[in-house]
C-alpha cells in the first residue's frame, strides 16, 4: 500500500511538469485584457458618482485570485474521479437551478438567476455548465459501439433538463450554451448528421411549443427580433446594438487609444463592462486589439482541442471537447452580438467580462483541461 | 475519435473566420462612418437664443421687451425607462399633472433627440432643486431663456402680434431654413412681419456630452448670439390706448341701446384705425375683442387655445382692422360721388331729388315688366339737394340713379364683348384707385383684399360656388347697390382709412404702415420706413368738393350732427361720413370715418362696430371720443343718439 501510495505521489509530481503553459498564458492574457477593459469602461462613471474608479477592477482582481485557487483545485485531483461523482454533481446542479427560482434567489432586471452569497452573486447556471459537461462525458464514455438515435436522445435529455431550467429564469443565453455543449460533445461522440438533424427538428418543435404556451419572455423575443429585423423592434434593443457597432467601428484599424474612446468614456454603450466589454477593446485598440483578443481565444481553443486529442481516455476527450465547445460558443455569441451578427442574449465574454461566477467557472474549466492534459501519460 | 475532434475544431475555425470578417468590415472598411457617428454622438450643439429686438412706440416707449425666464426642458431619449418616475417627480415639483407633462412630451413637432420645453417661468427653488438632484432627473435641463414682456399690457396686442413655435409649413419654407422645430417665431403682427429684423442670430456652443446628455464641458470657441434689431413703430402708445379704450367704452355703451325690433345691440366686435394721411403712418390700430399677448410666452394646449381664442370668445386674435372685411355702407359714397363727378354722371351745380324710394327704369310699355324699388334709409321725402348735401344727409335715392347710369353708359354686355368691345368699368377702376379691392400692403401679416365686384368676378365666383352665389350675371342692381356700399362690396377698416386719407390729402394716397425705423442694438439706424405714396387719378376739385361736403355730416342736419353736437369745430376741423351696413341676418354694422385737422396735425379716424346699429349711433361717438383725445379736447359723454344712416 505504501509503495502504491508512493508511486501515486511520484506520478503526480511528474504530471505537474506536463502542465500546458501556453493554455495558461492564453487564459491569463485574456483576463489581463479584461481588467484593462473593465477599468476603461467603468472608471468615468464611477468617478462621476464619487466612487472609487477602480472599484470594479479591484473586485475582478479578487475574483481572479479566488479563480486561481479554484483552478488549482480543479487540477489537483485525478479528473477520472469526476466520473464517479458526475451524477451527484449533475443532480445537485439541477437542484440549485430549481432553488434559485425560489425566494432564496435574487432577481435582477426581471430575471431570477443568482444566489446572494457574502455580497457576491453566484449563478448556479455557471456551475450547471461544468456539471453537464462532466455528466455527458461520463455518459458518452460509458457507451459501447456506434451511437444510436436513442443514445442521442438520452444525451439530449440530460442537457435539456438544465437548459430548460435556465431558460425559465429566463436566461436564453445560458440555454444556448447548454445546447452548444451537447452538440459539440455529440459531434465528438460520432453522432450521425442525420441524428443531429432529427434532434434539431425536435428542438424546434419544442421551442415553437414554448412560444405557444408563453414560456418565452417578451424581451427575449424582442432581442431575437432586434437581431433578425432591427427596424421592427424597440428603441432600446436597437440602441444597444447600434452603440456597440459605433464603438467598435470607430476604433478603426488601430483604435483611438486606451481610455480615449468617446463611446466608452461617455457611457454610450450599455452594460459595457459585462456583456459589451468587447466594445472597449474594439474602440480603444481597434482591429489590431480585437484581432489579438480573438487570437488569444484561438490559442486557448487550439490548446483545448489538443487536450481532447491527446487525452488518454474517451472521458478526458469528451471533457475537453465539452469545455472547448462551451468556451467557443460563449466567445462567438458574445463577440457576435457586440459586432451585430448575433442576437443580444446576455452571454458574458469568457475571462474578459466583469463578473465572478462566469470567471470562476471558466478558470475551473481551464483547471480541468490542464488536469486532463497533465495526466495523459498516467 | 481524433477525426471528430478535428471536425469540431473546424467548426470553431469557421466561427473565427466569421468574426474576423465582420470585424474587418466594421473597423477597416466602414470605420470612417462609425468614427463620424461616434463624434456626433458625443458632441451636442447648443443653440443660445438671441435676445429678440425690442418694439418701441413712436416716442421710444417700449411696447414689447424681454425678460429672463427659467425653463425646464426634457430630452425624451435620455429619459429611457425612467420616464414615468421623472414625470411624476417633476409634476410634484411643478404642481402640474403628470399626464399634462407627458402630453407636452408627445409633441410631434420635435425630433426625438431635441429637448422639449415642458415648463416656463419655473420658480428658482424648483430650478435649484433639479440642478442639485440632476442624477434623479436624466434628460431634464434647466435653462434661462429670454421671453417676451409687455410693459403696457395688452395695448397694441393686434399690431404687435405674438410668438409661437415655428409651424411645420414654415419649416419647409426655404426662407426659414435656419429654423428648427421648437424655435419661436413671430406668428402675427409686427412680430411676424419684422421677424427677420427682430430675431437676431442665435449663438452656438459645442459641448461634449455623455449618453445621458450631461454636459462635460465646452469644445472650442463659443459663437455668441447676435441680438435682434429694435423696431420703432409709428404707433403712439397713448393714441393706441385711447383708441382701444374708446372702442371698448363705445361698444359697451352700445350694448345698452335698443335699436328697432332686434332688441339690444349686440355690438360683439369692432375695429378702429387712426392714421396720418400725409404719410400713411398708422398711429393706432385697435381690434375688439382683444387678447393678452403674454399668454403666448408659455406653451398652451390646443384646447386652451380654442377656449381662449375660439369663436365663442369672438376670435380675439383676429385683427379686424386688416382681416375683417365688411360692406362699407354709406362710407363708400364719397368715393362713388368723386367717381361720378369725374365721369360727369353728376355735377356740382345740380339739385337732385331725394324721395323715400327710387324705382329702377323699366320698359314701361311692357305691363309684366319687373319693377325694382330701392328704399332710402328714411321713408321721408327730403326734397331736392346738391351732391354735397346728399353726402351730408347720406341720401341713397340720389346715389341709386348714379349706379344705373354707370350701367347705361359704360357696361359692355356679352354681345358687345363678343365683338371685341373692351369692357372698362370706370366705377370699379376709380374705387380701385382709392385702394379698394386690393391689399393696402400695410406692413402687417394676413391682410385681406376686400372686394370691388365686377362682372367678371361675379361670373367666376358663381362658377366656383354656385350655392353661395346663385347669380352669375351682372345686373344694373349690382351698380346700384355698389353706390351705397352694399351688394358684394367689402372693405377692411384700414382700406377705408387709407381712402379717406387720400380724400383729405387732395388725392395723395399713401401705403399705410406701422414701421418707423429699425435700430440696431448699438442704436445705429438700420433703415427707415420709405414712404410710398401715389396720386389718385381724380380731379382735385372733385375731391375737394367731396371733402368739404363731408363737413356737413357732423354739423346741423348732417347724419352725425347729433353725435358731434357741441364739438369745438373752431379748434379742430372735422369732416366725416356715417355708414350703416346691412349684413343679413345680423344687426346693422356701424361705421364712421372722419378726417380731422388742427394745430398742424391731420388724422384720419375710422371706426367700425359689428352689429353696432346705425353709424351715428355707435361708431360716430367712438370716433368723436378718439378725436377729442388726440387733440386734447374735453371728453364728451357717450349718450344715446337716435339712429340716422
Amino acid at each position: 500500500m505504501e509503495v502504491a501510495a508512493g508511486k501515486l505521489m511520484v506520478r503526480e509530481r511528474r504530471s505537474i511538469r506536463h502542465v500546458d503553459p501556453i493554455l495558461v498564458a492564453a487564459a491569463i492574457g485574456l483576463a489581463m485584457i479584461g481588467l484593462f477593459a473593465i477599468y476603461s469602461a467603468t472608471h468615468q462613471s464611477l468617478a462621476a458618482v464619487g466612487l472609487d474608479p477602480g472599484r470594479f477592477v479591484k473586485r475582478q482582481v479578487t475574483f481572479l485570485a479566488v479563480g486561481a485557487v479554484v483552478l488549482m483545485l480543479a487540477l489537483s485531483f485525478d479528473y477520472r474521479l469526476l466520473k464517479v461523482y458526475a451524477g451527484m454533481i449533475y443532480v445537485s446542479s439541477l437542484v440549485l437551478l430549481v432553488l434559485v427560482r425560489t425566494p432564496l434567489g435574487t432577481s435582477v432586471k426581471g430575471a431570477q438567476r443568482w444566489f446572494e452569497l457574502f455580497g457576491f452573486q453566484l449563478a448556479p447556471s455557471e456551475i450547471a455548465k461544468l456539471a453537464l459537461i462532466a455528466m455527458l462525458a461520463t455518459f458518452l464514455s460509458e457507451l459501447r459501439g456506434d451511437l444510436t438515435l436513442q443514445d442521442v436522445f438520452r444525451t439530449a435529455g440530460l442537457a435539456a433538463l438544465p437548459a430548460f431550467l435556465v431558460f425559465l429564469q429566463p436566461d436564453l443565453g445560458s440555454s444556448i450554451v447548454f445546447v452548444a455543449i451537447l452538440v459539440g460533445m455529440l459531434v465528438v461522440a460520432g453522432a450521425r448528421v442525420r441524428y443531429l438533424g432529427v434532434l434539431a427538428l425536435t428542438a424546434v418543435a419544442l421551442i415553437v411549443g414554448g412560444f405557444q404556451v408563453g414560456l418565452v419572455r417578451e424581451y427575449q423575443i424582442e432581442r431575437l427580433q432586434a437581431f433578425l429585423d432591427p427596424a421592427s423592434v424597440s428603441q432600446d434593443a436597437l440602441h444597444n446594438r447600434d452603440q456597440a457597432e459605433i464603438a467598435i467601428g470607430s476604433g478603426g484599424l488601430t483604435g483611438v487609444g486606451y481610455l480615449q474612446g468617446s463611446q466608452t468614456n461617455l457611457d454610450f454603450v450599455p452594460e459595457q463592462h459585462t456583456d459589451f466589454v468587447f466594445t472597449v477593446v474594439g474602440e480603444e485598440f481597434g482591429f489590431a486589439g480585437a484581432a489579438t483578443l480573438l487570437a488569444l481565444y484561438g490559442v486557448l481553443l487550439w490548446r483545448a482541442f489538443r487536450v481532447a486529442l491527446f487525452s488518454r481516455d474517451p472521458f478526458g476527450t469528451y471533457l475537453a471537447a465539452g469545455i472547448a465547445s462551451m468556451l467557443a460558443l460563449q466567445m462567438f455569441v458574445n463577440v457576435g452580438m457586440n459586432i451585430g451578427i448575433m442576437p443580444i442574449t446576455g452571454i458574458p465574454l469568457p475571462f474578459v467580462s466583469y463578473g465572478g461566477s462566469s470567471l470562476l467557472l471558466n478558470l475551473a474549466a481551464v483547471g480541468l483541461l490542464i488536469n486532463v492534459h497533465m495526466r495523459r501519460f498516467a | 475519435m481524433g477525426l471528430r475532434v478535428k471536425v469540431l475544431a473546424t467548426l470553431v475555425l469557421v466561427m473565427f473566420a466569421t468574426l474576423t470578417t465582420r470585424l474587418w468590415f466594421l473597423q477597416v472598411l466602414a470605420a470612417e462612418q462609425f468614427k463620424r457617428e461616434a463624434k456626433d454622438n458625443a458632441v451636442r450643439l447648443i443653440e443660445v437664443p438671441a435676445p429678440r429686438g425690442v418694439i418701441n412706440d413712436v416716442n421710444g416707449e417700449p411696447l414689447v421687451d424681454n425678460r429672463a425666464s427659467v425653463v425646464i426642458t426634457i430630452n425624451r431619449q435620455a429619459l429611457g425607462d425612467q420616464t414615468e418616475r421623472v414625470l411624476f417627480d417633476l409634476s410634484q415639483l411643478l404642481d402640474v399633472p403628470a399626464d399634462e407633462l407627458g402630453s407636452r412630451l408627445d409633441d410631434p413637432r420635435y425630433y426625438v433627440f431635441s429637448p422639449i420645453p415642458v415648463a416656463i417661468d419655473v420658480p428658482k427653488r424648483v430650478a435649484y432643486y433639479i440642478k442639485e438632484h440632476w442624477i434623479d432627473f436624466p434628460g431634464v435641463d434647466v435653462l434661462q431663456v429670454p421671453v417676451r414682456r409687455y410693459p403696457s399690457g395688452s395695448v397694441g396686442a393686434h399690431v404687435l402680434g405674438y410668438l409661437g413655435q415655428v409651424s411645420k409649413d414654415k419649416l419647409k419654407d426655404p426662407g426659414f431654413a435656419d429654423y428648427e422645430p421648437g424655435d419661436l417665431v413671430g406668428v402675427s403682427g409686427v412680430e411676424s412681419y419684422y421677424e427677420r429684423d427682430l430675431a437676431g442670430t442665435q449663438g452656438l456652443v459645442k459641448y461634449r456630452v455623455n449618453s445621458a446628455g450631461r454636459n462635460l464641458g465646452r469644445i472650442g470657441e463659443e459663437q455668441p448670439p447676435v441680438a435682434g434689431n429694435d423696431v420703432t413703430l409709428t404707433i403712439d402708445a397713448r393714441t393706441q390706448e385711447l383708441t382701444e379704450g374708446s372702442l371698448k367704452a363705445g361698444i359697451e355703451h352700445a350694448r345698452t341701446l335698443v335699436e328697432s325690433e332686434s332688441g339690444y345691440l349686440k355690438a360683439n366686435a369692432g375695429a378702429a384705425v387712426v392714421l396720418d394721411p400725409q404719410t400713411g403712418a398708422i398711429e393706432a390700430m385697435a381690434s375688439f375683442p382683444s387678447f393678452d399677448p403674454s399668454v403666448f410666452t408659455r406653451s398652451i394646449s390646443e384646447n386652451e387655445f380654442k377656449r381662449r381664442f375660439g369663436w365663442a370668445r369672438g376670435r380675439p386674435l383676429l385683427n379686424r382692422a386688416i382681416q375683417g372685411q365688411y360692406p362699407p355702407g354709406s362710407t363708400y359714397k364719397p368715393f362713388v360721388a368723386a367717381s361720378a363727378l369725374q365721369r360727369e354722371i353728376v355735377t356740382t351745380g345740380h339739385y337732385y331729388p331725394c324721395p323715400g324710394t327710387w324705382t329702377a327704369p323699366f320698359d314701361e310699355s311692357d305691363p309684366d315688366a319687373m319693377q325694382y324699388v330701392f328704399n332710402n334709409w328714411t321713408a321721408a321725402d327730403l326734397g331736392s339737394m346738391t351732391i354735397a348735401t346728399a353726402l351730408a344727409k347720406s341720401c341713397d335715392t340720389i346715389f341709386y340713379p348714379m349706379g344705373y347710369r354707370y350701367w347705361d353708359l359704360f357696361y359692355v354686355n356679352d354681345d358687345e364683348l363678343a365683338n371685341d368691345v373692351v369692357s372698362h368699368e370706370p366705377m370699379q377702376r376709380d374705387l380701385g384707385a382709392f385702394g379698394f379691392g386690393s391689399q393696402t400692403r400695410v406692413d402687417l401679416s394676413f391682410e385681406q383684399d376686400g372686394r370691388v365686384p365686377d362682372a367678371e368676378w361675379k361670373k367666376t365666383i358663381h362658377d366656383l360656388y354656385p350655392e353661395s352665389f346663385p347669380e352669375g350675371e351682372w345686373f344694373p342692381g349690382d351698380f346700384i347697390l355698389m353706390t351705397i356700399g352694399q351688394g358684394d362690396t367689402l372693405v377692411t377698416p384700414l382700406q377705408l382709412a387709407t381712402a379717406f386719407g387720400a380724400l383729405e390729402n387732395d388725392g395723395k394716397i399713401c401705403v399705410p404702415h406701422v414701421l418707423d425705423r429699425v435700430v440696431a442694438p448699438d442704436e445705429t439706424v438700420v433703415r427707415e420706413y420709405q414712404q410710398n405714396c401715389r396720386r389718385v387719378r381724380i380731379d382735385e376739385r372733385h375731391l375737394r368738393y367731396v371733402r368739404d361736403a363731408l363737413t356737413g355730416t357732423v354739423t346741423g342736419g348732417g347724419t352725425a350732427g347729433a353725435a358731434f353736437a357741441g364739438f369745438p369745430f373752431d379748434a379742430v376741423w372735422v369732416a366725416g361720413k356715417t355708414g350703416t351696413a346691412e349684413v343679413d341676418p345680423k344687426q346693422d354694422y356701424s361705421w364712421f370715418a372722419a378726417m380731422t385737422a388742427g394745430g398742424g396735425q391731420e388724422h384720419v379716424v375710422v371706426v367700425l362696430v359689428e352689429q353696432g346699429g346705425h353709424g351715428a349711433t355707435t361708431a360716430a361717438p367712438i370716433a368723436r371720443h378718439i378725436i377729442e383725445g388726440i387733440y386734447g379736447l374735453e371728453f364728451s359723454q357717450f349718450t344715446d343718439i337716435e339712429g340716422t344712416d
